[in-house]
């Protein structure tokens, strides 16, 4: 079978690996840090319903959903499956419930309107202003473990994961893609890898991967930040109940609260800059929802690049959509052996690895039908049950 | 506020021949900033070849334990202003292979956690007098992150140890409070084995490094008194 080198260890890549060897690819990654540590570890932790989208985002809506649901079956022990609830603040359009309400039934999403009383029986720490409320499938996520069981996965079944090794070039001389060169930082030495096919799986970093064939990706960087407070203020997720913005979201997880988000755009994906004024105005606009996280003191703030798609027609950051698209560069480049896997998020990692899997059998002239959706996950531990470093050396047919 | 600091950071790799040797970096910092924050710096601004773990950023994932001026912390939750003046010196957690620089290979933390062992738990009471529909019972995760800071503060724990370390008893303790009957009889077993309860020398060095409040050495009291009440020890 061929060879898939797949660059950048986050989220994308481990599903790919784990899409990849279910068909019978050998597969190898490599990830210039630790594994997940780019913008997969530090995401909000929020298994998407698709709610928040559905009213401006449909398709990325329908995504999360379908996705939501399949994550519940093959990953539970990365979930509190807690559900979520949109609440309405004042000075909050009441219509906008109604506006939510369809949106999330045509895009497939259960939805229960909630008056302020039983909203408030559910959740006491919700402030007793709430006008209103709706139940959605929202969940919380181990950010790190969700994607630690696809990697754990992958490697069982032989995809060969290589963390703290950089791809410095991408070889084009052949006028197709065959392989890479690494520098592994644990001996300082480079060497050079074929393979039949390289996926830039990449993420707020895949504008230079692509750069390493000489390829210019439509990425975008953008940041936002998140808050984690002392304390679990509710049991599930709390959104505003209105059209996507700042400090609109409060994801319980452990004996936390994290609050979120912010979204400007940049080109640098290392940015760490962590906006103070960010840090006030999200624990203010979250404790309007939840008054006690505003009181609670900070665990950390921290801030992560979402993968996001150029999208020059978008009125604001908020706009750009947050669904993700696998790029052959034999079509948009002239070269042949490149795949870029761009956008996407946390919830659709698996199905943004199907989309890619698809496309490289294709490419390939494999019929492999995707599993991934109906695979239990191993457990993430599994992944440290065996020796570190290159996976089991059972080789494929 | 525009500040100076120092980190001496221990650099080691293992395929490198002759001693671990040291490396002072300088950063000036305008604001408080986290060890991680401060790592990341040195990565972006003078040396990517840096290798260090690290993920969520917020003490969820447990991937950036290490010695901070000796002690385990976890890099992403220590700040800079919590530590005395002068250069902050960061090693590698001590009790672990190592993959280089301050990054660790966490195998023998898992060595004896059973690795279907349910990581989800009844939340606390938040006073909630119903639940949303289709939900039975509010669940979180475990407190304990499998930071390894525990069994790298353990005196008798640790890698090619006998004993199995505060992380594995703690989750053993966990586990068996969600089991009944067969199951609970086979985790007490495996606490009063060889690799277990008995080897715990009670310095309770396991409860004073732990980030997330686990409190190990009370799980391992726990266990030691259920083990006697069981008569498996004397």
């Amino acid at each position: 079978m061929e060879h898939i080198i797949i660059i950048g260890g986050g989220g994308a890549g481990a599903a790919l690996a784990h899409d990849l060897t279910l068909r019978a690819f050998q597969v190898t990654l490599f990830e210039k840090g630790d594994l997940l540590s780019g913008t997969t570890g530090r995401h909000h932790g929020l298994l998407h319903s698709g709610a928040r989208y559905a009213v401006h985002d449909r398709a990325a809506a329908v995504e999360c959903i379908e996705e939501n649901r399949i994550l519940r079956r093959i990953a539970p022990q990365a979930l509190e499956q807690n559900d979520g609830l949109f609440v309405a603040v004042a000075p909050d359009d009441e219509a906008y419930g109604t506006v939510l309400l369809d949106a999330c039934r045509d895009s497939g999403i259960d939805a229960t309107r909630l008056s302020a009383t039983e909203a408030l029986n559910l959740e006491p720490a919700l402030t007793p202003e709430i006008r209103g409320a709706l139940q959605v499938p929202d969940a919380t996520i181990d950010a790190w473990r969700l994607a630690m069981h696809f990697f754990a996965t992958a490697r069982h079944n032989g995809a060969r994961l290589h963390p703290f090794c950089e791809v410095q070039w991408i070889d084009t001389r052949a006028g197709r893609v065959t392989g890479v060169e690494v520098l592994d930082y644990r001996t300082r030495k480079t060497r050079t890898v074929k393979g039949d096919l390289v996926v830039n799986a990449a993420g707020a970093w895949a504008g230079r991967v692509a750069a390493l064939a000489g390829i210019d990706v439509p990425v975008q960087p953008g940041p936002g930040v998140m808050v984690a407070v002392e304390g679990r203020a509710t049991n599930m997720v709390i959104n505003r109940m209105r059209p996507a913005g700042e400090g609109d979201i409060i994801v319980p997880q452990r004996g936390l609260s994290v609050l979120g988000t912010s979204l400007w755009l940049t080109e640098d994906p290392d940015e760490v800059t962590l906006p103070k004024e960010h840090i006030a105005r999200i624990r203010e606009t979250c404790s309007l929802m939840v008054p006690a996280v505003g009181e609670a003191p900070v665990r950390s703030a921290w801030s992560a690049a979402r993968p996001l798609i150029r999208d020059a027609g978008a009125s604001s950051p908020q706009q750009i959509s947050r669904t993700f698209e696998s790029y052959d560069h034999a079509v948009t480049h002239g070269v042949e052996g490149f795949v870029s896997l761009l956008g996407g998020k946390a919830t659709t990692v698996r199905a943004m690895a199907e989309k890619t899997a698809d496309l490289i059998c294709r490419k390939t002239g494999h019929t492999a039908p995707c599993q991934t959706h109906t695979t239990p996950l191993l457990p993430w531990r599994r992944f440290f049950a065996a020796p570190p470093g290159d996976g089991p050396s059972r080789s494929r047919a | 506020m525009n500040k100076k600091i120092r980190l001496k950071i221990r650099r080691h790799r293992p395929e490198d021949t002759g001693p671990p040797r040291f490396e002072t970096f300088t950063l000036t910092i305008d604001a408080d900033i986290s060890i991680l924050e401060a790592l990341e710096m040195i990565q972006s601004g003078q040396d990517p070849t840096l290798m260090f773990r690290r993920s969520c950023h917020h003490s969820s994932c447990g991937t950036c334990g290490m010695l901070i001026n000796g002690e385990q912390r976890l890099a992403c939750v220590t700040r800079i202003s919590q530590l005395k003046e002068g250069t902050i010196t960061l090693e590698p957690l001590s009790g672990f292979p190592l993959v280089g620089d301050l990054a660790v290979v966490m195998t023998p933390l898992y060595e004896d956690i059973g690795e279907q062992w349910d990581y989800l738990r009844e939340a606390e009471d938040l006073g909630g007098t119903n639940l949303p529909e289709g939900i039975d019972r509010f669940e979180r995760f475990e407190d304990c992150i499998e930071c390894g800071c525990c069994v790298s503060a353990c005196p008798v724990a640790g890698e090619e140890k006998p004993f199995m370390g505060p992380a594995a008893l703690a989750a053993l303790n966990r586990e068996l409070q969600k089991r009944a009957g067969k199951g609970a009889r086979a985790l007490l077993k495996q606490a009063g084995g060889e690799r277990g309860e008995r080897l715990c020398s009670r310095s309770l060095a396991c409860s004073r490094v732990c980030p997330t409040a686990v409190y190990p050495a009370r799980h391992i009291l726990d266990l030691r008194r259920r083990l006697r009440g069981d008569g498996q020890k004397p």
